[in-house]
């Protein structure tokens, strides 16, 4: 099931290209990772998606329907130029937004006091906004996008400025609405939170897409098959010269094969050195090593 | 339409509850009070006293009387002193009090037939303002007058006589109910509501403007574009703003009419005392009889037309200009340093007024007529003439035109502030907004 579609989207800021022909697909209950570094035009799909702009063409599906405003209902999401009113309290501030999405006063109510009892937080209903620090405010934040339970969310930065602690939360929170089948697209430049919590990623540069995938199909696509070897004891001399070495220290060796090598074949020869191999890995790509590779190429 | 509600509400509440609000509301008629009374004062002690000398030295005027000001500014001695003697003694710089602030000095060689040549001197220690000098002067001229009638046997009944003055009644043909004064209670309510309109203006529009680039300063825009259209907040904006305002004018109605009695308490001391209360109206150049006048003719201006039109075009004026202080706020930078961004719409705001001040006088002039047909100045220049029993088909058109011109500003406005809302970071240009203006939605 495919919870949104984005199909040839094209978008023009006069001559500057912010969306160049993006096409890919968000499947139901996922937890989507969109990356580009900063100016590759990930708001604006975002804000395409959101319905504060309108794509010059293209089309973006919702749940099999074409993308209209009553959908805007059914998705919240968390900017990450994100504010609040400094001089309005907690409780009406999120009473107000949950109205804006279509919350009936009673609805509203009661949500924003489920919420606000789940983050622990129900001391601050009557505390004005500008008494709260960024992390506090950033927790006001996420329970604003979750409030109307909606199908889809986008989390641009939802981690930035909050302490560990906090971070903590909000991922398990993030955790908890996935398996609940709510699909969450997760804009970040943190690579290794992607790696965490994302399923796959789209990598977008310059308005245009660039790469596309799960993340496990994505760390072997990339793989350029290296291995590390640990072992103690001693290798007799020249053993080592037949290999492409990157990487050499005390008991401990990485290796790079060319394609039509196997793991195992490394393995063999170390077995028949006669040193005791302690482990034997193979070393993927990180998600931040592909991030970089891509973008320096395209 | 429900979603604009729950942002009206929010627009409302949030304003009419702050202590700037209540303050506001409740310390401008306070203020308006104060300033009467200020102004009281100061018309009964600024007006300081001159003691002016007359030394008479050709003996004409011995026999006519020079009056004092009635309003005990002005005194005049006949002395017989020394011109040159009193006037070394005046000179003299050390004296803090002297006798006389002032000599006239006419000389003996003074000649009826000839009066500035020589001339009657002035000579003073303190420098007389504007308004003693001509008084100064005008009670010499009719004293001369006086002596020149005397001189031709025309005696003191016959002078008064001859100076009666006439006062036209001026009263329409086709309209009964403009009596005389008509005119001038026609003038004050007219200014009195363009005035009320080019104040609210400017108010509420700074308003929106304050509101709409607070939200894009906090960020709080990106949050809510998600949720509703950029016409929604904009309109939500604009009629919450307008809300607020309308209950401060109903608030400030109400008190008004309770400082208007404490103040026209006072008011009717000073009226009771020469000094003070009458000074100041003669000097505005409206006699006591005016004002019988004008609050006698007030009842016959057009009422029900004035209630049914002030309001449409005060909604008009709010509307047309609301939406377009509200595109500024949302192309001002986020310090709010482009300030010029204001002066396109703040320029008609004043020409407007401008006009409105030129037509009670000129009501019928070809300025009036189209300063109250043209959308940007009507609501002001309208407001002003109605009074006036402007022609039907003049009105119909003018609301025609304002109802057009609203729809086109809030139009133009939206798609700025839509773009506008958006853009942080960089300094918005004139050039970039007149693009996002034609560009398609």
């Amino acid at each position: 099931m495919t919870q949104l579609s984005l199909q040839h989207v094209i978008k023009r800021y006069g001559s500057y290209t912010a969306s160049d022909d993006v096409s890919f697909e968000i499947p139901k209950g996922k937890i989507f990772g969109l990356l580009g570094p900063n100016g590759a035009g990930k708001t604006t799909l975002i804000r395409m998606i959101t319905r504060i702009l309108y794509p010059d063409s293209g089309t973006i599906l919702f749940d099999g329907e074409l993308l209209c405003d009553k959908h805007t209902e059914r998705i919240g999401y968390m900017p990450e130029e994100r504010g609040l009113y400094k001089k309005m309290k907690v409780g009406e501030h999120l009473i107000y937004l949950a109205r804006l999405k279509g919350l009936s006063l009673a609805e509203a109510k009661e949500k924003v006091n489920y919420w606000l009892n789940r983050l622990e937080v129900t001391d601050w209903y009557l505390k004005h906004i500008e008494e709260l620090s960024k992390g506090m405010s950033q927790k006001i934040q996420f329970i604003a996008t979750v409030l109307h339970d909606p199908e889809l969310l986008i989390l641009d930065e939802p981690f930035s400025g909050l302490d560990p602690i906090n971070s903590k939360l909000i991922e398990e929170e993030i955790n908890r609405l996935s398996e609940q089948e709510k699909t969450i697209i997760f804009s970040t430049h943190r690579m290794e939170q992607v790696e965490e919590i994302c399923d796959d990623i789209v990598l977008v540069n310059k308005g245009r897409k660039i790469l596309e995938g799960e993340i496990k199909e994505l760390k072997q696509r990339f793989k350029e098959n290296k291995f590390r070897v640990s072992y103690r004891g001693e290798l007799s001399d020249g053993v080592l010269d037949k290999l492409h070495v990157l990487s050499q220290a005390e008991g401990s060796v990485v290796v790079q094969f060319s394609e039509e090598h196997h793991g195992n074949d490394l393995l063999k020869l170390f077995i028949e050195q006669e040193v005791e191999v302690t482990a034997f890995n193979e070393i993927l790509p990180s998600i931040n090593e592909i991030f970089i590779r891509q973008v320096e190429q395209s | 339409m429900n979603k604009i509600w729950i942002i009206i509400q929010r627009e409302y509440i949030t304003r009419v509850r702050k202590k700037s609000f209540l303050l506001i509301t409740l310390l401008a008629p306070l203020g308006f009070l104060l300033l009467t009374l200020f102004s009281v004062l100061i018309s009964s002690y600024s007006q300081d006293k001159t003691d002016v000398a007359i030394i008479d030295e050709s003996g004409l005027f011995s026999d006519t009387p020079i009056p004092d000001a009635e309003d005990e500014t002005v005194y005049f001695h006949k002395i017989s002193d020394n011109y040159e003697k009193l006037s070394a003694e005046l000179a003299k710089k050390d004296d803090k009090q002297p006798k006389y602030e002032a000599i006239i000095y006419i000389p003996k060689n003074f000649d009826l037939n000839s009066p500035n040549k020589p001339g009657i001197a002035y000579r003073y220690v303190k420098r007389p303002g504007l308004s003693k000098r001509s008084f100064i002067n005008q009670r010499m001229t009719d004293a001369l007058q006086k002596l020149r009638m005397s001189l031709l046997h025309i005696n003191e009944q016959q002078i008064e006589d001859m100076q009666q003055k006439v006062t036209l009644n001026f009263e329409s043909l086709n309209n009964e109910k403009e009596k005389q004064g008509y005119a001038d209670a026609a003038a004050l309510v007219g200014m009195v509501m363009g005035f009320a309109i080019y104040i609210s203006l400017f108010l509420y529009g700074t308003m929106i403007m304050k509101g709409v680039m607070e939200e894009k300063t906090n960020r709080i825009v990106e949050v809510l574009t998600s949720s509703v259209k950029p016409f929604q907040m904009l309109m939500g904006k604009i009629l919450g703003v307008g809300a607020v305002g309308l209950t401060q004018f109903v608030l400030w109605i109400l008190l008004m009419f309770g400082v208007n009695l404490i103040s026209g308490a006072i008011f009717g001391i000073a009226l009771s005392h020469p000094a003070s209360g009458m000074g100041q109206l003669q000097n505005s150049g409206v006699e006591p009889d005016d004002i019988l006048a004008i609050t006698q003719n007030i009842s016959s201006l057009p009422i029900l037309q004035i209630v049914i039109l002030f309001p449409l075009y005060f909604l008009g004026g709010f509307f047309l200009y609301g939406s377009l202080f509200a595109a500024v706020g949302a192309a001002m930078g986020e310090d709010g340093d482009q300030q010029s961004l204001m002066i396109p719409i703040t320029i008609p705001i004043i020409i407007a007024i401008m006009i409105a001040i030129n037509v009670i006088n000129n009501p019928d002039s070809a300025l009036g007529f189209w300063g109250s047909i043209i959308p940007f100045t009507s609501p002001i220049v309208m407001s002003a003439l109605l009074p006036f029993r402007p022609e039907w088909w003049q009105i119909a058109l003018s609301l025609v035109l304002l109802i057009g011109g609203f729809l086109l500003t809030t139009y133009v406005a939206a798609k700025v502030y839509r773009a506008g809302i958006l853009m942080y970071g960089k300094k918005i240009k004139l050039k970039e907004i007149i693009r996002w203006i034609f560009s398609k939605s």
